[in-house]
């Protein structure tokens, strides 16, 4: 081959292979979504990779980069992200960072980007629930109606009967007593740490807020009585130190432990008791949970937004809708011993099927729940402060720093003030 | 006849050519300068992690800022709000209880260093057991605390066991003891940094001293006050305000162990701030608290150096 021909080989070959790699460079996504979830880390691994996988194959444009991201850092890595101009472009959170970011304007107002067709198929009062004045931020994906689980072998200990466990708060409170003064171990640790203490108000039909939203109105003599109770039971140490301060993880270590005899919680948590210890596992069963005298009780909520901060809004409210329909959310469902946000997917008959184990037993009781679940989280401007407010005033009655009444006067006075 | 032989002698060239005076100066300039890039890595970092930050965050209390909206410059209105916030009144109270820390932790380290100070046998392992906390990382040393202090942990137990309480003591539940008990741990785990400086101190010390002092008949109490602590006093002055400053800031412990509560015992100042900016996003106030806070560091600072100025072995 004389040298000019190979020159013109080479050149040949070299623009074949610049054209080719160009082709796979112009078929190569265009869109990289990053979508950031809430612990959903190991446990839900493959669900959560399988669910993108299907996406970009359905959608082959679009690449999503997924990070998990724990509980307790969720808020703070989103406030990072967003100052440094990083935003992500699908980020779950729960109905308290949601409203507090979108309290800084930060996030995609859905009731206007979400079509009236797409909002109907979720429960009402679910997409309603992570709404700041008036609108609504954030898409509910799963919630997880609180069940009754205790632990059977306590109960036997203590003369309860297992098979007849506590309906109310009433009798979950004296079958507590009963597990202290005969068991020996303390019977549960209520809920009423922090702002905890707002959510059974509201399910005891005690309102925290006036009608319109604009008072506080939380220090009746019916508030006071209420959050009386709790300290008497704490001063004649029915339920731990610990309980304020560790609140609903010190709850679910104790129960885990067998050091409980009874645990508020969402069915999802029984997979971590589960592997966590086993032999106490076995001795647990499920209830529905103690109401309180409102016929509502609170659920945690858990929903998908979009920063106003992403460069791709359209594609990222595209793949949350993709992420909540009722496929996902009854594939997710199966897994999670959550409950989804939309009728059609919370219609259907796997969440009427009795099993043998605790978690199917749980997730028929919370699939019941769903109608009277709602996230109750107080919303208001200036959150934090208020929330730390009425922190200090709870805290406060616990210590004997002051009574229940002057606590709670105080606190709705200086609400009062910031409203 | 030519005039070549009245040239006087040939001064021997110097196999260094003589410099102009210029040249000379800009040798020096020229180490200066050396001098400077040896320091530049250093300055570099010091540059971008603490001076920028700290004149950023000076500027930043004139400002309202959100991290998601743009600044607003409010001039000293942030450090009006300061005189009437309950909260910045508990954070300061508080971090300024927890500045007692020092002298129980100072003196400790001192004895340590005394009694690890000895030719005994295996008296190297005692030095590194004392000095494991510190290189123990805090979130590890909060949840063990933790643990230990839990109702039903070991401390409880031990006292339960010894009789000295009937009923568990909640150490970390109640407002009264809580800020005690986490000093503690702050001690617990500082004593070992501190006994390695005044170690150092005591073997810098001449035996002549404390020997001349017994040959005059001082008892050994009389010795250690009257002679090692004055000789100590330039050690003493470093770790008081390194002490001083780490009370003053006090974060990771409260942060791990109690998060400020019970009944907000223990929220000291660096928890407000971390508040203000990442709870409440308010970056301005809480530059504002930082400022005030670098305030109180400035002045427990100058009052360690009054104190502790004079003494040490040139002071002799």
């Amino acid at each position: 081959m004389t040298t000019w021909r190979r020159c013109i080989f080479a050149l040949a070959l070299a623009f074949a292979i610049a054209f080719t790699t160009g082709c796979r460079v112009a078929a190569g996504p265009q869109v990289t979504l990053e979508f950031w979830t809430i612990s959903l880390q190991p446990f839900f691994t493959d669900y959560i990779n399988g669910l993108i996988a299907a996406y970009e194959r359905a959608n082959p444009g679009v690449k999503i980069t997924w990070v998990d991201v724990q509980l307790q850092a969720i808020e703070q890595k989103m406030l990072a992200a967003l100052a440094g101009r990083v935003a992500p472009d699908v980020v779950n959170l729960n109905v308290e960072f949601t409203v507090r970011i979108a309290e800084r304007n930060a996030l995609v107002d859905l009731d206007d980007a979400v079509p009236g067709t797409e909002r109907a198929k979720y429960f009402e009062g679910l997409w309603t629930s992570a709404r700041f004045k008036g609108r609504t931020f954030g898409i509910p994906w799963y919630i997880a109606p609180p069940v009754l689980m205790y632990n059977t072998e306590l109960f036997k200990k203590a003369g309860l009967d297992p098979m007849n466990p506590p309906a109310t708060e009433d009798e979950m409170i004296q079958a507590a007593r009963q597990i202290k003064d005969r068991a020996k171990v303390y019977g549960f640790m209520p809920l009423v740490d922090g702002t905890r203490l707002m959510h059974r108000f509201l399910e005891n039909g005690l309102p925290v807020l006036s009608s319109d939203g604009k008072r506080a109105v939380f220090n009746s003599p019916a508030h006071a009585a209420y959050l009386q109770r709790y300290i008497e039971l704490y001063k004649r140490d029915y339920f731990p130190e610990d309980t304020l301060r560790r609140g609903f993880t010190g709850a679910v270590e104790r129960f885990s432990a067998g050091q409980l005899g009874m645990l508020v919680t969402g069915p999802q948590f029984l997979l971590r008791v589960k592997a966590s210890n086993p032999e106490v596992y076995a001795q647990t069963s499920v209830a529905p949970y103690p109401a309180g005298k409102g016929k509502v009780i609170h659920a945690g909520l858990m929903t998908l937004t979009v920063p106003r901060a992403s460069r791709h809004q359209q594609e990222a409210m595209k793949f949350a809708l993709y992420v909540t329909n009722d496929e996902n959310q009854l594939a997710f469902s199966r897994l999670a011993v959550t409950l989804p946000s939309t009728k059609r997917a919370a219609a259907d008959p796997f969440f009427k099927q009795s099993g043998a184990g605790p978690e199917s037993k749980a997730r028929e009781i919370a699939a019941d729940e769903l109608e009277s679940s709602r996230d109750l989280t107080v919303v208001v401007s200036n959150q934090s402060e208020l929330y730390k407010i009425f922190r200090e005033a709870v805290e406060g009655a616990f210590f004997g720093k002051m009574s229940a009444r002057q606590a709670l006067d105080w606190a709705v006075r200086e609400w009062n003030a910031r409203l | 006849m030519s005039n070549q032989g009245n040239r006087a002698p040939a001064v021997p060239r110097s196999p260094v050519p003589a410099l102009p005076r210029s040249r000379l100066l800009s040798r020096k300039a020229r180490s200066t300068v050396i001098a400077y890039l040896f320091l530049a890595p250093a300055l570099g970092l010091l540059a971008v992690f603490t001076f920028y930050p700290v004149i950023f965050g000076t500027i930043l209390s004139l400002f309202e800022y959100d991290v998601l909206n743009p600044p607003k410059y409010v001039g000293l209105q942030q450090f009006q709000r300061l005189w009437g916030d309950r909260y910045f009144w508990i954070a300061i109270t508080n971090s300024a209880k927890y500045v007692l820390v020092v002298p129980v932790i100072q003196l400790g380290s001192i004895l340590l260093a005394v009694l690890v100070n000895r030719q005994l046998r295996g008296i190297k392992a005692f030095r590194a057991a004392y000095y494991i906390p510190v290189i123990t990382s805090w979130p590890v040393v909060g949840i063990m605390w933790s643990w230990m202090y839990d109702q039903q942990g070991i401390v409880n137990y031990v006292l339960q066991a010894l009789q000295t309480i009937e009923r568990p003591i909640p150490w970390l539940s109640h407002p009264t003891i809580t800020l005690y008990a986490v000093m503690f741990v702050t001690m617990w785990k500082g004593l070992g940094w501190y006994m390695v400086i005044y170690l150092a101190g005591l073997q810098s010390i001449p035996t002549e001293y404390e020997e001349a002092a017994m040959i005059d008949g001082a008892s050994r109490a009389r010795v250690f006050w009257r002679v090692t602590v004055p000789l100590l006093r330039p050690y003493i002055l470093l770790a008081s305000l390194v002490s001083t400053m780490a009370a003053v800031k006090v974060f990771e412990e409260i942060f791990v162990m109690t998060r400020g509560g019970p009944f907000f015992s223990t929220y000291t100042m660096f928890m407000y701030i971390f508040d203000e900016a990442f709870q409440e996003l308010n970056m301005g106030y809480a530059s504002a608290l930082a400022v005030v806070l670098a305030a109180v560091i400035l002045v427990f600072s100058v009052v360690n150096f009054r104190v502790f100025r004079r003494g040490g072995l040139e002071w002799y």
